[in-house]
């Protein structure tokens, strides 16, 4: 009787914790690991679109720069 | 009937793992723990649960789990080598036969060991081991418990579920374990997700805690009251209130005494009259034994080497008649006497490259639990209070087991490679929390299309 007891009650709390934990979507994506995830992402792409624009100022003061030592050159030839 | 009942629970929890997989990797700790097929008469006897279930826990989470954080460390590695040393000394064992008998279960115990914390990615899954661990444990403690109080138990008698002396219905085996998880139970009275501690959670708990305590009144097992007083110091040792616990804890233990079976004062009463004791003079018989058998044989002698020992040695016996005690020397022989010791079991059986390796799996499990319990203890976060004390829980367990192990012969008892399964789990989970964000992953088991996550460099 007192094992059936114990039979009972453990197996009836250890379906009730696999119940609740098959609801759980944190039982496979940890909130904490996921949160750490999106703020690296985020700052990834925060970094890389700010590279990406340091990228394009500096090639388009390159290229305004060699226009310049282009036209200059022609000024001077022109003289 | 208890048959189709507990078919119909291990097919309810096939059934929710067809959702999410990792319920299989739980089903497969019940069965290991619990071992339905031995509670069953009928049909239940009869099928493999325990390879159903390890296939299962296995397959899904190698076709179906996303493996993001699981990653293979440097415990799980020394675990794997003790694993394959253990499969090489069995190849060359002293006693063929019996020694592939051990490593049968040997292996599958530590097999899961090394594979479990690969599953343990997120704290919900961490926290559901641990509670599949301890309600599996709950259904032979508590049944035990309410037998005890209604007067049954003794030593060797049947206060358990199963009466086979085999996995944890041994009962010294059960007596260390189960105090050896106290420290984890209390951790749920504060800190669990799965049922929030409410009134219900606390008193169950509670009880559970009791009959726990009650075990080794029950089973008489001299280990478990050693195993008592050690959680007791460990428990005074992070106490507020230290005078206050030491003055209850003292008129607790007064008080308990005349409601404890005499049988069990009695036999506990043999701890310091060893010299008298059969069973601890051949202990220390046991143990030279084996020292002299590992210098002859470094390597070990593979699993049940002790069939090989024999031994005579003197034992004091004390005679009162009247008022006088006679004390005379008996010689007494003995043969093939078990190691009665962890150490002395991996040291004759695996020699000193298994003990080494033993050990270190033991000492790093200490190290990496103080070190997660240092890092997290002072931080104040609303989700950053249950890392210090479930490290600190885990640590106590593996102590506690440590100082029953000094006296029985349970180096690779499977709740305790579960224990380290955690512990590893714990670890690897809270480096990954700790991760500087933006850190390159390193050594991740993850498939490629599971987007970046940030991985740690290392774990212990």
């Amino acid at each position: 009787m007192i094992d059936y007891f114990a039979l009972a009650l453990g197996h009836g709390l250890l379906a009730l914790a696999m119940l609740r934990l098959v609801m759980r979507e944190a039982l496979d994506v940890d909130p904490r690991l996921k949160e750490l995830a999106d703020k690296a992402e985020a700052e990834r792409e925060a970094a890389s679109v700010a590279s990406r624009n340091a990228r394009r100022r500096k090639q388009s003061g390159r290229a305004r720069r060699t226009g310049q030592d282009q036209h200059a050159g022609q000024s001077e030839a022109g003289e | 009937m208890i048959d189709l009942i507990l078919i119909a629970f291990i097919g309810y929890v096939l059934m929710l793992g067809i959702r999410r997989p990792y319920l299989w990797v739980l089903l497969y700790i019940y069965i290991d723990i619990l071992a339905p097929q031995r509670i069953g008469y009928g049909v239940i006897t009869s099928l493999s649960v325990s390879l159903i279930a390890f296939a299962a826990a296995f397959g899904g989470w190698l076709a179906l789990d996303n493996k993001k954080g699981a990653r293979f460390t440097m415990r799980q590695g020394l675990i794997l080598a003790l694993m394959l040393y253990c499969w090489w000394t069995t190849g060359n064992a002293d006693f063929p036969e019996n020694a592939a008998t051990k490593w049968d279960w040997v292996w599958k115990a530590m097999l899961f060991a090394i594979f479990l914390p690969l599953t343990l990615t997120t704290r919900l899954r961490i926290e559901g081991a641990l509670l599949t661990m301890l309600l599996s444990m709950a259904v032979i403690i508590v049944g035990a418990g309410i037998k005890v109080v209604f007067g049954g138990g003794g030593y060797e008698n049947k206060i358990l579920i199963v009466n086979d002396n085999s996995g944890i219905y041994e009962t010294s085996v059960l007596a260390c374990m189960a105090i050896a998880v106290i420290p984890s139970i209390l951790w749920f009275t504060r800190h669990g997700q799965i049922f929030p501690p409410d009134w219900r959670v606390k008193l169950f708990a509670y009880g559970f805690v009791f009959a726990c305590v009650l075990i080794p009144v029950g089973t008489e097992a001299r280990t478990g009251l050693v195993c008592f007083a050690v959680l007791l110091l460990l428990m005074f040792r992070h106490m507020k209130h230290k005078a206050l616990f030491a003055g209850l804890g003292a008129i607790a233990m007064v008080a308990a005494i005349p409601f404890l079976p005499s049988s069990f004062t009695e036999r506990m009463s043999t701890i310091t009259t060893f010299q008298q004791d059969q069973s601890a003079s051949t202990r220390v018989a046991v143990w030279a034994w084996t020292i002299d058998y590992a210098s002859k044989n470094p390597w070990g002698g593979g699993f049940d080497a002790y069939r090989g020992n024999s031994f005579e040695y003197r034992m004091r016996v004390e005679e009162r008649v009247g008022t006088t005690t006679s004390v005379s020397y008996e010689e007494v022989t003995d043969e093939a006497r078990a190691y009665h010791s962890a150490i002395f079991e991996v040291l004759g059986e695996q020699g000193y490259p298994g003990l080494v390796l033993w050990s270190l799996i033991q000492i790093t499990g200490l190290w990496s639990m103080a070190r997660v319990r240092r890092r997290w203890k002072d931080r104040e976060g609303p989700d950053e209070q249950w890392q210090a004390p479930l490290a600190s829980a885990l640590a106590q367990a593996q102590i506690i087991y440590l100082v029953g192990a000094l006296f029985t012969g349970i180096a690779y008892t499977p709740p305790m490679l579960l224990l380290l399964a955690f512990q590893i789990g714990l670890s690897s989970y809270l480096k990954q929390c700790e991760e500087p964000e933006g850190a390159a992953p390193v050594r991740s088991l993850a498939r490629p299309s599971a987007p970046v996550t940030p991985q740690p460099s290392g774990a212990v």
